[in-house]
């Protein structure tokens, strides 16, 4: 039986780990149809705009918030198309970018995704190549990243407040502003031109994209553990993710989707 | 595909950090009473009505009672800051002609598509402790705010990109 997959602050991730995500991520890379990063990079934003953010309503006029689960199957998804190309011990998990550690107030971005070579290699970390045929006008260029000053990064105590709000609602709203944020600071602009971070349309093809979504979905996770884990509107419940063959209800548990955040479990008898 | 990247990548440019903009200032034009805010309460929102996301990301810092704010003011309660709410801004239209433009597929009840992606959306700063201090002055309240311009593409428009409809502001007890 399989077990869950652990996904690991990047900070803690050791050198086999990081060059086991490295290796899956740079051949996922170099496939182009719907098992390569490109594709799933096309999925967020341009051309097809699946994506959900704020509120979005479907087929009534109710206001329904799709966002956490959304980028959940989404992450999900994604995760298990990188661990198809992780060779015959697919251990691998997305680490999340703990954007309020003393590290990132440091230095920022993590030092796993901001160097330009590894070993005389190229880091996949760094950046992925946009290939959109279907934009106007085409895109097919290397993404571009510009962050802020990292003393500007949400701090741990703006984290812990929105963890005592108890409406899931209320909940979303506020943590997707943080997000936006985050996406504004990691895109920026260099004076001419934004960050691809920064603009929803190419934001997911920044490998980047992948680990800030995994804060998210564990700060989400983080307070269903506190709030409840079914906490959350339930005519949300039966509406499909779409393109993904999952309802918001069946998202709602992280390890019944097959991963988790725990680092550690230690048994007490 | 004949070849599976494009040109070389070229190595990030080292700026320093990112550079920040100020897009067109917001004022409020009529001061909400502050009788009409109840004594009592335990938070207190400002609430953003269909605020246009199409464009750039930008952070809109709203202060109260400080007309003259802009991006060089402090965000600190004693400048007035409330808080700030952001957007992650589509970055233009990508689209063929007519691609962005909303259509009304949400009043369709038959229309089993998602609304379309750029419908306005809602934001909510939760600025109890500003609205408190307008009520404990007996100060009418003046929202102002100022967007900061993040990041963009070649089809952002970078000019008037604050725009949203009107202010609600909600008390809880």
């Amino acid at each position: 039986m399989a077990s869950l997959t652990v996904r690991k602050n990047v900070e803690s991730l050791t050198p086999p780990e990081l060059q086991a995500l490295r290796e899956a991520l740079l051949r996922m890379q170099s496939i182009w149809d719907n098992r390569g990063y490109n594709h799933f990079g096309s999925l967020h934003g341009i051309p097809n705009w699946y994506c959900n953010h704020h509120d979005r309503s479907i087929r009534t006029r109710q206001n329904l918030r799709l966002f956490l689960p959304w980028h959940r199957a989404y992450l999900l998804y994604f995760e298990k198309a990188l661990r198809d190309q992780a060779g015959p011990d697919p251990k691998i998990g997305l680490p999340w970018w703990d954007w309020t550690s003393p590290t990132s107030h440091t230095i920022g971005v993590p030092t796993a995704f901001a160097e330009p070579a590894i070993d005389g290699r190229f880091n996949p970390l760094l950046q992925a190549a946009i290939y959109a045929p279907a934009a106007n006008p085409p895109i097919w260029r290397w993404t571009r990243r510009f962050p802020g000053d990292p003393r500007w990064l949400p701090s741990g105590a703006l984290v812990d407040s929105l963890l005592n709000l108890s409406q899931f609602r209320d909940f979303s709203i506020q943590l997707e502003d943080v997000h936006d944020y985050v996406h504004g600071w990691a895109g920026g602009n260099n004076g001419s031109v934004g960050g691809d971070m920064g603009n929803l349309g190419t934001a997911a093809w920044d490998p980047l994209f992948w680990s800030h979504h995994c804060t998210i979905d564990r700060i989400w996770y983080m307070w269903q553990l506190r709030q409840g884990v079914n906490n959350i509107s339930p005519e949300l419940l039966p509406v499909v993710l779409q393109p993904f063959s999952l309802t918001v209800e069946d998202v709602l548990n992280i390890n019944a989707l097959g991963y988790e955040y725990a680092i550690s479990k230690v048994a007490i008898r | 595909m004949s070849q599976n990247r494009p040109n070389e990548p070229q190595p990030p440019a080292r700026v320093q950090h990112s550079m920040y903009a100020q897009g067109k200032i917001f004022q409020s034009t009529t001061p909400l009473p502050i009788s009409t805010v109840p004594e009592q309460f335990v938070r207190a929102d400002l609430e953003f009505i269909d605020v246009d996301h199409a464009g750039p990301s930008f952070e809109a810092r709203v202060f109260v009672n400080n007309p003259g704010a802009n991006i060089s003011t402090p965000p600190m309660e004693s400048y007035g800051f409330a808080g700030c709410f952001n957007v992650f801004g589509h970055g233009g239209c990508f689209g063929d002609a007519g691609h962005c433009e909303i259509h009304g597929r949400h009043e369709d009840n038959f229309d089993p598509r998602p609304s379309h992606p750029l419908i306005p959306m809602k934001k909510v700063v939760i600025a109890t402790s500003a609205i408190r201090k307008a009520l404990n002055e007996r100060a009418d309240i003046h929202v102002t705010v100022v967007p900061i311009i993040k990041s963009w593409t070649e089809k952002s428009d970078v000019n008037d990109i604050l725009r949203f409809d009107h202010i609600n502001l909600i008390t809880y007890r």
